[in-house]
């Protein structure tokens, strides 16, 4: 090996040092993977509603003018159009859940690693790795996908025996609450899985396993600090939807239909995004520490 | 009938390809039946009606209704007995009744109603089927003996063997002014709640139960119909004296107070008259629980289930503004009680409708507090107790006097109430009610007149949106273009002046003309039965600079070329050219902007085929938008309502920035 590929060749860090805080390349290109992803579906929605009110003096405004008189008027009359933007926007949701499997394993390898000269993962060299994790990866994502729609298949089934049950005899308000808690409690359930399917792919990039060897190190790990995993990602997950809630709130008031309000509402929604990287990337950093830290004591 | 089937039925529309094909066979009305044209009414001068003061205090009595009804919850069923009085107010001698059995439209398949099916509620196989036997049917008339005519009775047409529209024959012709009695027995089988009767557990809503007499026009012409998918109502006013019978634990909701109450063996029994109405529905249920408010002088009882109090409560809010908001607008309520009764979503069939005094609304227990189905169903159903409940039009041959008007109703007090967002209202999104009615009216306008019978439309979807979405649509642009006040006077004028006396659309045009006048009234006539449609299109924008004219030009002997843009600091040579298609025409404005940012409003009657407008201006014209303000809801295209000069238009910049966040998102929540 040459003293410059051996300088570039890729080293576990401690487990102190996967912070996603110490890597907003890592955030800025998750948020550049996923804005050029979502511009692939916007551009075509924006250029419909441009040949249909884009030479208006208001432009697009009259789209979001009070009444919705205009949207309502373009939803009804560009139909072919918009389920051609809604089967592009499928497509590329399709596309993003299976290639967006190699940006997040080369979001893992950086996270983990570094070079052995200290420098943090290039580019190539993530990308590359996440490449060579893709089948690993994709066979969790199976796995995961399986066992969540089992789960939330049977919760919906479950809710809908106990609300018939209940019915006649709670009336149909509790019946139905009654349902969401067991839909809800499914849903959690499925969320667990969804934590265990995190911790799966964290421990495939740290330990270099196999796909279904990282199903049986994700699983153990949960089963060693379930508590700790799950309110790791659980406050971060709540967390992420505040930005959301107060940007929706933000954005009824400002309007932003045109000029500077629509500078801002871009610039807050933007925000939104990048905050929700950050805290996607702070999860996968603390997956990252808990499934070394648990694994190394359990080994 | 339920603003929400108009939803569903807007919705059809919408999904164009889920439109059913036209019905090979919608039965025509009978061909005794009263003609389409304007019951008679008396043309009085019309401004004394702009207020109560002329309001007539009650009803010509022509048939009331004495009844008993004992239900049995556990079989679904109503014994029902006593006597109807009535009344021949026409000009000429009868030898019949007509008597309308409408419980018999969920007895089979052959009913009228169940094979005119179109699409929306009521158009499934009822679960458990319903029905109606009269067992007496006694007929009691001045120095005659009392004969049973049941038997006599011709329950169906040669070749039609719907059982809802019975004609039963008289012992002897019965003069005008004269009346007989009737003593009646009859037991009805519910049906599980299908298009608003039933049962379902201990639920009940009965309504259609007991024979009714159909109404005798004043010519002598029986205006009796089958109970057909999409019309129901035609009956004459009188006074519903009804005795319910129910198991002790029941909570009853009907037609008119409650006279008296008493219990005995395990029963209550409850008795509540109503005059100056045409039709009693009541419901009975042992969970029903109930609140109670006056409004505007009126006993509100709602009716809700266990869970459903928020929600329920919507209802009551809307009543709070709803009541006093149409008596002021289309003469005062005349009833001391109103109950409004809020089905659970199992019963939903049995929600969304109107009955005398008695109205169902609808909204799961987790309706989004940003989205007022509770409200504009409630608001809907209240609105019903003017259009038709007072004013008493035929809803088989003029639907659009009954559901139409009301939509307008429903549509004008969403908005007075809830502003640009009255049909919801969320982060910023405002949807209007009424801008809701433009699309599926607009959408089916070129299709059939909305002015014809209910059972004469090709499918449910153009009923709905035609009816319905397109009249609203209508009355609400010629509030928008003409004015509140004046178009509310008109409708309210109307109201007063024909309240109790079966109008039909000329009654309604006159009163137009009388108010807006002879134009406003054609056009209106012409969008109701002639397909009347309009589009308005900015056609052509034009500003240029203005320069000296070009060429060669001769000039004190002298030749002198003078090129093409020389001498450019003139001003602008500004344009532009709006056109009005179609049948239609109201005024509209034009809003000029300029390159300076103001913005100019120039009126158009909209007479004549195009407006074509050209001046100097030391600005330049950037851009043109016909009816800036959205109150031609009719115009059929508004996206050509716009254009602008040296393709300086805004773009789609909201879009792009909203559609990409959303993306974002979903990218976020499904990624991995």
């Amino acid at each position: 090996m040459s003293p410059r590929a051996e300088a570039s060749e890729l080293v576990l860090l401690t487990t102190q040092a996967m912070r996603a805080r110490r890597h907003p390349g890592v955030v800025a290109l998750l948020w550049a993977w996923q804005s050029a992803l979502a511009v692939l579906v916007a551009w075509p929605a924006a250029s419909l509603a441009l040949a249909t009110y884009g030479d208006g003096t208001a432009g697009d405004g009259a789209l979001w003018a009070s009444g919705s008189r205009g949207l309502l008027d373009f939803v009804t009359r560009n139909g072919p159009g918009l389920r051609a933007v809604a089967g592009g926007a499928l497509a590329v949701l399709l596309f993003a859940a299976v290639v967006g499997l190699v940006p997040m394993a080369a979001t893992l390898t950086a996270l983990a690693h570094a070079t052995r000269d200290r420098r943090s993962v290039g580019l190539a060299p993530a990308l590359g790795e996440g490449l060579r994790l893709f089948p690993a990866m994709a066979l969790l994502l199976a796995v995961a996908s399986v066992a969540q729609g089992l789960t939330l298949g049977f919760g919906a089934a479950a809710g809908a025996v106990v609300e018939a049950w209940v019915h006649a005899s709670l009336g149909e308000a509790r019946a139905q609450q009654l349902e969401g808690l067991v839909l809800l409690s499914f849903l959690g359930l499925a969320s667990v899985i969804g934590v265990a399917h995190d911790l799966a792919r964290v421990a495939v990039v740290r330990f270099q396993v196999r796909g279904w060897r990282g199903v049986l190190l994700g699983a153990r790990v949960l089963r060693i600090a379930p508590l700790s995993a799950c309110w790791s990602w659980a406050w971060r997950g709540a967390a992420s939807l505040l930005p959301v809630v107060a940007a929706a709130w933000v954005t009824g008031h400002l309007g932003g239909r045109t000029g500077t309000p629509l500078v801002a509402v871009f610039v807050l929604h933007q925000a939104v995004v990048v905050s929700r990287v950050a805290l996607r990337t702070s999860w996968l950093a603390c997956a990252l520490r808990t499934v070394d830290t648990t694994l190394r004591r359990a080994f | 009938m339920a603003s929400v089937r108009s939803v569903i039925l807007a919705a059809a529309a919408l999904l164009a390809a889920a439109t059913p094909p036209p019905g090979p066979g919608s039965p025509s009305p009978p061909a005794d039946a009263a003609p389409p044209t304007a019951a008679a009414a008396e043309p009085v001068a019309g401004p004394s009606y702009d207020d109560d003061a002329s309001l007539p205090a009650h009803a010509d009595n022509v048939v009331d209704y004495t009844l008993r009804a004992t239900l049995d919850p556990v079989a679904h069923a109503v014994h029902g007995e006593g006597t109807i009085t009535w009344r021949n107010t026409s000009t000429t001698p009868v030898r019949e009744l007509w008597l309308h059995l409408y419980l018999n439209a969920f007895k089979n398949e052959k009913s009228a109603f169940l094979r005119e099916r179109v699409g929306g509620r009521g158009s499934t196989t009822p679960e458990d089927w319903g029905w109606i036997d009269v067992h007496r049917f006694v007929v009691r008339a001045k120095d005659t003996v009392p004969v049973d005519e049941w038997p006599n009775a011709e329950r169906t047409r040669p070749g039609d063997e719907d059982e809802t529209d019975a004609r039963v024959p008289l012992p002897r012709e019965i003069a005008p002014g004269e009346a007989l009695q009737i003593d009646v027995a009859f037991d009805d089988k519910l049906p599980v709640v299908v298009e608003r009767t039933g049962y379902r557990g201990s639920f009940h809503m009965v309504g259609q139960w007991f024979p009714k007499i159909a109404r005798l026009e004043t010519d002598g012409r029986w205006a009796h119909f089958p109970f057909h998918h999409l019309a129901e109502f035609y009956a004459d006013y009188g006074t519903y004296d009804v005795t319910l019978d129910v198991p002790e634990g029941f909570t009853i909701g009907a037609t008119g107070p409650v006279i008296e109450r008493s219990f005995a063996g395990g029963r209550m029994v409850e008795r509540h008259v109503q005059a100056d109405v045409h039709d009693f529905a009541w419901t009975a249920w042992d969970r029903w629980l109930a609140a109670r408010e006056t409004i505007d002088g009126v006993d509100v009882t709602l009716l809700y289930p266990r869970g459903f109090r928020s929600v329920a409560s919507r209802d009551l809010a809307a009543i709070r503004f709803a009541l006093p908001y149409f008596s002021g607008r289309y003469g005062r309520y005349p009833y001391r009680v109103l109950t409004v009764v809020h089905p659970q979503d199992d019963v939903s069939e049995a929600g969304g409708m109107e009955y005398p005094t008695l109205i169902t609304s609808e909204g799961q227990w987790l309706t989004p507090p940003f989205v007022y189905v509770p409200e504009i169903v409630a608001v809907h159903e209240l609105g019903h107790q003017w259009f038709y409940g007072l004013v008493g039009t035929n809803e088989l041959a003029w639907p659009f006097l009954d559901e139409g008007l009301n939509q307008a109703a429903e549509v004008d007090a969403m908005g007075k109430w809830h502003g640009a967002g009255s049909a919801a209202d969320v982060l910023g999104l405002k949807v209007g009610d009424a801008e809701l009615q433009t699309v599926p009216g607009n959408g089916r306008a070129h299709d059939e007149p909305v002015a014809q019978p209910a059972d004469t439309f090709t499918t449910g979807g153009n009923y709905g949106a035609l009816v319905y979405s397109r009249t609203a649509a209508l009355l609400e642009t010629l509030r928008r273009v003409y004015g509140d006040e004046p178009v509310g006077r008109a409708l309210g004028r109307y109201a007063r002046q024909y309240r109790f006396q079966h109008p039909g659309p000329e009654q309604l045009l006159s009163v137009i003309e009388e108010v807006l006048g002879a134009r406003v009234a054609g056009t209106l006539r012409a969008a109701l039965f002639d397909k009347g449609w309009v589009d308005f299109e900015v056609e052509q924008v034009r500003s240029r600079e203005t320069t000296q004219p070009a060429g060669v030009f001769d000039t004190g002997g002298k030749r002198d070329t003078v090129q093409s843009g020389k001498g450019g600091s003139g001003g602008f040579d500004n344009g532009a050219l709006v056109r009005r298609r179609g049948s239609l025409v109201f005024p509209v404005d034009i809003a000029l902007t300029m390159a300076d940012g103001t913005t100019r409003i120039e009126r158009w009657d909209g007479e004549g085929e195009a407006r074509r407008l050209a001046w100097h201006d030391a600005v330049a014209l950037r851009g043109v938008v016909v009816d800036p303000d959205d109150r031609v809801l009719v115009d059929q295209n508004p996206q050509n309502n716009h254009a602008s000069a040296l393709d300086e238009g805004g773009g789609a910049p909201r879009t792009l920035e909203r559609v990409t966040y959303f993306m974002q998102l979903l990218l976020q929540a499904l990624g991995p």
